[in-house]
């Protein structure tokens, strides 16, 4: 047998399953928004792109998509910036490997929480009446805060947990990813005159730009799967301002309206848009990783 | 001005002490070589100079200002890595001005001096190039570029040469010569090398085990070494030894072996003392029977090295080795007899290893 075909056979079953079942639900979403199915009724029509044209005149639909975009833009540069700042603190401030590997272990543990955990954890603290936090702000003279029902403070509240299990998660790969870089440029830098931070914005972080752009990836994508986070802190709530577009698309799908048609014209939406849109961040990170 | 002074230089890792009590004098223009194995001290020596490693103990003097404390940067010195240490991302123009910039050096005043130093050293072709898109020995070229343009007070090299092919090494050493002859700046470049170390420096400095065995220029380390560590160490081929007993007049005796030793030299030498005697392949040569400190030995091998040859030879049962010219009509088993004068023999101390030669 030759490699090629040995490589061939090897992969087309489970590629065959992953694109029967990628492509099947994809299909049934498809076949689902062109009629006007709902789930307190058995009867159905043909309503063609009737649910995509109303989509369009859904301002409750652009307000989602609206928040779903903030919510990338907020989280994933949120992560960033925390593991950044945090992996070149510990970087330069903790010399002692076991020192690290014990703040490494501790930043491990919110990542590794189940989202709900994590979730109901942050309600008791945000709490205004019974939370940690407001107690605190109480000490100095503030609130209580209504992080979760004041509709301008919900969406960083949320994210804030968010930013919490992924950016120390991310400091820990970043602190790795730094230990391996190599000390010469590092020290040639050093008796180039360059501050610390000099040092770090212009050579050790700009060595691991790839890195860097890989995690935004992981972490755009991560974020796209929020729905858990906010479902249990806020519900989409107050009103409409946490509700990503996969929060409305479950509230119109099955919670309240049951209108399953039009829930999975919107999810038909949302793929292609993130499709779209990735494609794009790909191809222009890529570029500028060269 | 920037001699270099280092007193009393400790170093240590937790109880394991690397350096211990070193004292070195750098005069102004000087180009140094730290010589010696690996694992002697010459490298942590060096980056404790460029402020990259802490000194456990001691003080560092550059150009008359105290430096033991101030970082890097503010030395005045400029390093030249084994690694090359180029910064990857950045092209090569960026990397050369690099330090110009972080000093705040505007950029009216950076181009011209990026032309200099890039015509220099030949690299005006390659300023927009990546490091990676360059060979070896242009790489190195670009990490002494980033270092001349700083016109720094002292030069330190860190084993510049290692990674480069025979050839090439041959040619940057000749560069790096040339442009100390021109610059005149004080330098210090650390190798393993002793051929390196004797064709480019105007002193070495020969360590062991932390501490400096011999300090001198490259003839006085190889035509007097102060021990038999030094000796073994300068030269290729590598010198013979052969542990003899003093005859009254000065003879060494071993075995068959008899030799004159130089009395001008060795004057405190007395007869009954036991020697060891160290004879440079390169100092002895073919001689016919019967002559003045002539030794005769059985030939076991010849190596032939192109202009010369290293025959070497079964004399009592030890090997001794020496470089002929006339190494084409010798082979294996012949007997062979070879001579070396008394001044070219070097005598040391059995006991303690130290060269017994009047100072």
């Amino acid at each position: 047998m030759t490699r090629k075909r040995f490589v061939i056979l090897s992969l087309v079953p489970a590629i065959g399953l992953l694109a029967t079942l990628a492509l099947v639900s994809i299909a049934g979403a498809v076949w689902f928004a062109l009629m006007n199915r709902t789930l307190r009724s058995p009867d159905y029509d043909f309503v063609g792109a009737y649910n995509f044209l109303r989509l369009l005149r859904d301002h409750r639909f652009f307000n989602a998509l609206e928040i779903s975009a903030i919510w990338e833009l907020v989280t994933v540069t949120g992560t960033l910036v925390v593991a950044v700042l945090l992996a070149v603190l510990i970087y330069e401030t903790v010399k002692k490997p076991l020192w690290r590997n014990l703040i490494c272990f501790a930043f491990l543990v919110p990542v590794l929480l189940p989202r709900v955990a994590a979730a109901f954890i942050w309600r008791f603290l945000y709490s205004p009446s019974l939370g940690a936090i407001n107690y605190l702000l109480g000490l100095v003279g503030i609130g209580p805060v209504e992080f979760l029902a004041d509709p301008s403070l919900a969406l960083i509240s949320v994210a804030i947990v968010d930013i919490w299990q992924w950016g120390l998660f991310f400091t820990v790969i970043l602190l790795k990813l730094m230990e391996t870089l190599p000390k010469d440029p590092v020290e040639a830098a050093k008796l180039d005159n360059a501050r610390t931070w000099e040092i770090h914005a212009y050579i050790t972080l700009p060595m691991l730009k790839g890195p860097l752009i890989s995690l935004a990836l992981v972490k755009a994508v991560e974020s796209l799967r929020s729905f858990d986070l906010i479902f249990v802190m806020t519900g989409g709530g107050p009103g409409t301002a946490t509700e990503t577009l996969d929060l409305y698309a479950y509230q119109m799908g099955i919670n309240m309206g049951g209108r399953i048609s039009y829930a999975s014209a919107m999810s038909i939406l949302l793929l292609i848009v993130t499709t779209v849109v990735f494609t794009i961040i790909w191809k222009a990170g890529k570029k500028w990783a060269n | 001005m920037a001699h270099i002074h280092c007193t009393d230089i400790v170093k240590s890792y937790g109880a394991h002490p690397v350096i211990s009590g070193l004292n070195l004098d750098i005069p102004n223009h000087e180009f140094v070589v730290f010589l010696g194995p690996s694992g002697c001290g010459k490298s942590t020596m060096l980056r404790m100079i460029a402020g990259l490693e802490e000194v456990t103990g001691g003080r560092i003097e550059i150009g008359g200002t105290d430096v033991t404390d101030l970082p890097p940067g503010e030395r005045g010195v400029a390093m030249v890595f084994q690694s090359y240490a180029l910064y990857p991302h950045m092209s090569v123009a960026d990397n050369i001005t690099f330090g110009l910039r972080r000093q705040g050096v505007s950029k009216a005043d950076i181009a011209p001096r990026l032309k200099q130093v890039a015509e220099v050293l030949g690299l005006e072709n390659f300023l927009d190039r990546r490091p990676k898109n360059l060979s070896g020995g242009q790489q190195q070229r670009v990490a002494m570029a980033r270092a001349m343009i700083k016109t720094p007070k002292v030069f330190l090299f860190d084993e510049p040469l290692s990674n480069l092919d025979a050839k090439l090494r041959e040619k940057l050493r000749t560069e790096i010569r040339r442009m100390h002859l021109k610059l005149k700046t004080t330098t210090i470049f650390v190798t393993h090398d002793q051929l390196e170390a004797m064709t480019i420096a105007d002193r070495i400095v020969l360590m062991r085990d932390g501490m400096i065995e011999q300090m001198g220029t490259p003839d006085e380390i190889f035509e007097r070494p102060a021990s038999r560590f030094v000796a073994d160490f300068i030269g290729t081929p590598a010198m013979n030894f052969i542990t003899a007993q003093l005859e009254p007049g000065l003879i060494a005796h071993s075995g068959s072996i008899r030799l004159q030793l130089s009395e001008v030299e060795f004057p405190s030498l007395k007869p009954g003392q036991e020697v060891e005697l160290g004879l440079r392949p390169a100092r002895m040569d073919l001689c016919e029977p019967g002559s003045a400190n002539a030794l005769t030995g059985e030939v076991v091998l010849v190596e032939n090295m192109g202009a010369e040859g290293q025959v070497i030879t079964e004399v009592d049962g030890a090997e001794i080795s020496f470089v002929t010219q006339g190494f084409r009509d010798l082979s294996i088993g012949d007997t062979v007899h070879f001579t070396i004068r008394p001044e070219h023999i070097h005598v040391f101390d059995p006991k303690t290893g130290r060269s017994l030669r009047k100072d």
